[in-house]
């Protein structure tokens, strides 16, 4: 009998590549006769290119080619998608940081020694950079999710009225600045076509492998069948890399003219403004309640920074006061300020951290108001049904991550007064928060592939993408689990679009969406096997009925006969057999809400002469639904967690309103959390299956971390200092 | 610029004097890039091969002849003239410590070491630490502890790690947070790298 690996602490399949420097990144491959590009980049936020004079760097030592307005490569834009410009293509500047010209020499240092001979003149317009000042426009919002709603308990006029009735208010308002996933790899592609300029391969990191083909096909103008992206490995993403930016059809385009292969990479300081960003947002949350703390209305708007040059629109509210929270009243409105600012994207529970951000922090001044604990506020408050409909939950035991929470943590001990616990020269303070994250599956068809071969060993390949999250190695486990064999007997490989088009690597989806393709294909490839062995002159079971034959880990028996199908194939003389399979949700997609949950319980303290502030322990309990693998959903709490960390002390990267000019375009001025700031987090899931999500009841866990920990550490501050902030990051300075 | 191993250099005896000389053309060069004199700008002379400075280096305990320009990174040539790319650039510019590897046994930012300042020394890269199939401590502590989620900063925090160690300083877990922040995992993997490195440093001892 086998042991499933599900659930157990399994090392990563391909850590031996990532420890010993043999995992290739992007920017790792090697190409004959490579040509090295390198971008140039607007240094004004709002106008247009008077004049461009790249002769300098045509003429420089080693420089191949110089693609500017005057000599451009022909790009399309992908109307609604992405950015909505097309680099080279017009004199129009739309934000400072826009792509406006790439060379391209034989040596990267050559490359990037002739773009700092090309110094543009500008005709310059005044950016509009104001959050606070530039007209608010309503979303437009994606479909099935409104950009705004309101729902009235019957005999209610108004959200207004409803607040007004209410015993206890609450109005807070929040602000955070525009946040960047600094993914460690920065982005870079090699673009390598065949003799006839039909097949391209582009080797570049993607969430999203097929996604990020067919987008640089549709710019470059090619069919989508003529793109084959290559991405094993990827150096973080966090949603930089759900679509491509235009660093791959640039090096295409360039490779195609030079009849050469191209490899660019960008520049640290390219990655702030070539690849979006999170949206900055002003957040406004009024809680109406009884003095018990039962809330009788909720109201959250926002006001999020949305680029004139496109792609995302951020959605705080919808997935965090929409439904975290019981009311009777409940009213949204999440709109956009349109800005001259570099485009946005997704990153990292993109709508959700922002939101559970202004929600959590908002519910704690709630309990601060009513004199009742933070954790009993929101077990009041608990919702069994989504507000506003009949809509119950797949599986939802966040009551449970409260309850565990407070006895992992020591919550007991936390006295509610500000400022009276008191250590030397730190105040110490004790906060929590709800984390609450989608847990869907990715609506289309997910395919996976399955092949037995004839030494026993099974490949499972599926073309996802592994960004960090061990998605390799739940191939592997949920491969070995379904086949009912050891795990060093199954391979994995993902990241190629020439293996089936497989889960995106976004929306914390992956997970629960391959789960039920890997069990389809290992079915699909059992029965190509017992056909086989029905089939086969060779076989022992030729002329059997299939029904006669089972597969059980490992091995097919009948008629009193057992045999592995390793040694079934050698029998028949077969290297392998194979079988793809698809799944999709069914009905239960639309019959129930999807969720993970979590609770966050954080400790600081803050020095009272410098008002440094320091976490000094955290505990996270999590409803994920069934794990699959331990080790890596521990990591993906703990980096979760950790990102919240840097949101609430950290992250900022003001604009300058002139200029438009991102003030922290390099990992010194955009501070992420590092090694000395984080202290030992502990993480505990409760492992209860989710059984109408899939099979293995198995939800995802990427991001949920990342929800309402920012709040849990500023909610832990004002216990400690008496002093709330409500501006991110909170500095030692907002303290003093 | 092909490394050869143990190969004949035609310019033996290189001078430091002469690899200074090399650095003063580049103060030259470099305002005209950072100011971007622009069009008006006469382009950077081509470095003319006589400019190029030998090094004879010992890398990964293979000794290695490799010209140079002066101006290249020990980074950049790493990746860039002798194919080994397990070393990463994050920032290019000593902020994220993804380039970490050893010189003489000490751990340096490979991206603000100037390649000529390497010669007769020994420099070790993340490629250089196992012992054949046998992982080095460290590295098998890493997998262990999962002490990498997407593996690009990876090289440099081993690289790091192990330099740590040698130099004394990985005696509590504060003390290994303290001296591990150069290195930047955005992953954020920090409790499992110090966890990893705790063990490690048992086994190292």
């Amino acid at each position: 009998m086998t042991v499933s690996p599900v659930g157990r602490d399994i090392d990563r399949v391909d850590g031996r590549s990532k420890v010993t420097g043999t995992a290739r990144y992007s920017a790792d491959y090697p190409a004959s006769n490579l040509a090295h590009a390198y971008l140039v980049t607007s240094t004004i936020g709002r106008g247009s290119i008077r004049t461009m004079d790249t002769t300098a760097a045509q003429n420089a030592p080693g420089v191949v080619g110089v693609y500017s307005p005057a000599n451009p490569l022909g790009l399309r834009l992908v109307p609604g998608i992405g950015e909505q410009y097309a680099p080279l293509e017009d004199t129009q500047i739309r934000f400072r940081g826009q792509i406006i010209a790439m060379v391209v020499a034989e040596s990267s240092r050559q490359a990037r020694d002739a773009a700092g001979l090309i110094s543009p003149t500008y005709d310059e317009q005044p950016p509009r950079t104001s959050l606070a000042d530039e007209p608010r426009v309503p979303a437009a919002g994606p479909p099935g999710h409104p950009p705004s709603a309101l729902v009235l308990a019957p005999g209610v006029a108004s959200i207004e009225a409803a607040l007004a009735a209410s015993d206890v208010v609450v109005e807070a308002s929040f602000h955070q600045p525009m946040q960047h996933a600094v993914a460690m790899e920065p982005h870079a592609v090699l673009a390598e076509w065949n003799s006839d300029h039909t097949q391209l391969t582009l080797y570049s990191g993607a969430q999203l492998p097929h996604t990020a083909a067919l987008g640089a096909a549709i710019r470059l103008g090619v069919p989508p069948t003529a793109v084959r992206l290559i991405t094993p490995y990827v150096g973080g993403a966090f949603g930089s890399r759900v679509i491509p930016w235009y660093d791959a059809p640039l090096a295409a385009a360039a490779a195609r003219q030079l009849n050469r292969p191209v490899r660019l990479v960008l520049a640290r300081e390219q990655v702030f403004t070539v690849v979006g960003h999170r949206s900055a947002v002003n957040q406004t949350i009024k809680l109406g309640a009884s003095r018990g703390g039962v809330l009788n209305a909720v109201s959250h708007v926002s006001d999020a920074s949305m680029p004139f040059v496109g792609y995302r629109q951020m959605q705080p509210a919808v997935d965090t006061s929409a439904v975290l929270y019981k009311t009777p009243n409940l009213h949204f409105d999440q709109r956009h300020v349109m800005l001259d600012v570099p485009p946005t994207c997704a990153m990292r529970a993109p709508n959700e951290a922002p939101g559970a951000f202004a929600l959590e922090t908002a519910m704690d001044e709630l309990a601060v108001a009513t004199g009742i604990d933070p954790v009993e506020l929101r077990q009041r408050n608990y919702a069994t049904v989504v507000p506003g409909t009949g809509l119950r939950w797949s599986s939802k035991h966040l009551d449970d991550c409260y309850r565990v929470g407070v006895r992992r943590f020591g919550w007991s001990a936390r006295r509610a007064e500000p400022r009276s616990r008191v250590d030397g020269q730190w105040l110490v303070g004790m906060g929590m928060a709800t984390a609450i994250y989608p847990g869907n599956r990715i609506p289309d068809p997910v395919q996976v592939r399955v092949r037995l071969r004839d030494d026993d060993t099974a490949v499972v390949s599926s073309a996802t993408a592994d960004t960090g999250t061990g998605g390799l190695t739940m191939l592997a486990i949920t491969g070995a689990h379904g086949l009912g064999v050891p795990l060093r007997r199954v391979k994995s490989e993902l990241g190629d679009t020439n293996l089936p088009p497989g889960a995106p690597a976004v929306g914390s989806m992956a997970t629960a969406s391959t789960v039920p393709a890997v069990e389809a294909a290992v079915n699909a490839a059992v029965a190509e096997l017992i056909k086989v062995a029905v089939t086969d002159p060779r076989s022992p079971w030729q002329g059997a009925n299939s029904e006669d034959l089972t597969y059980e880990n490992g091995h097919l028996r009948g008629r009193g006969i057992s045999m592995s199908f390793g040694r079934l194939l050698t029998t028949v003389g077969r290297p392998s057999v194979e079988a793809t399979a698809a799944a999709q949700p069914g009905p239960e997609a639309t019959q129930y809400e999807f969720h993970s949950f979590g609770a966050h319980f954080c400790e600081v303290r803050v020095n009272r002469y410098t008002g440094e502030p320091r976490v000094t322990r955290f505990t996270t309990v999590v409803d994920v639904g069934r794990v699959v693998n331990a080790q890596a959903v521990r990591s993906q709490i703990v980096g979760g967690v950790i990102f919240g960390i840097g949101h609430a002390l950290l992250e900022d990267n003001p604009l300058e309103l002139d200029t438009g000019r991102l003030a922290a375009s390099n990992m010194a001025d955009y501070m992420v959390p590092v090694n000395a700031d984080i202290p030992a987090i502990d993480v505990h899931w409760l492992d209860r299956p989710d059984s109408v999500l899939n099979s293995l009841g198995a939800r995802g866990a990427g991001e949920l971390g990342t929800v309402g920990s920012a709040a849990a550490v500023g909610n832990a501050i004002y216990n400690a200092t008496g002093t709330r902030i409500r501006s991110l990051p909170i500095t030692l300075d907002k303290l003093l | 610029m092909n490394p050869s191993e143990n190969a004949d250099d035609s310019r033996p005896g290189v001078s430091r004097r002469s690899v200074l000389g090399g650095g003063a053309a580049v103060a030259v060069a470099v305002p005209l890039l950072v100011t971007g004199a622009g069009a008006e700008a006469a382009p950077v002379a081509e470095v003319a091969s006589a400019d190029l400075v030998p090094i004879k280096v010992e890398v990964n305990g293979k000794p290695v002849s490799v010209r140079v320009d002066p101006r290249t990174t020990l980074l950049d040539t790493l990746r860039e003239e002798l194919e080994l790319t397990g070393t990463k650039k994050g920032c290019d510019r000593g902020q994220c410590g993804a380039c970490t590897v050893h010189v003489d046994g000490r751990r340096v930012l490979s991206c603000l070491t100037l390649a000529a300042t390497v010669d007769e020394r020994e420099v070790t890269t993340i490629e250089g630490l196992a012992r054949g199939d046998r992982l080095h401590p460290m590295q098998q502590a890493f997998i262990e502890r999962d002490g990498l989620q997407c593996g690009f900063c990876t090289p440099g925090q081993i690289m790091s790690a192990v330099g740590m160690v040698h130099e004394g300083h990985a005696n509590s877990d504060d003390e290994i947070r303290e001296r591990m922040s150069g290195n930047i995992c955005r992953c954020s993997c920090y409790p499992f790298i110090v966890d990893a490195i705790r063990d490690a440093q048992k086994v190292m001892r």
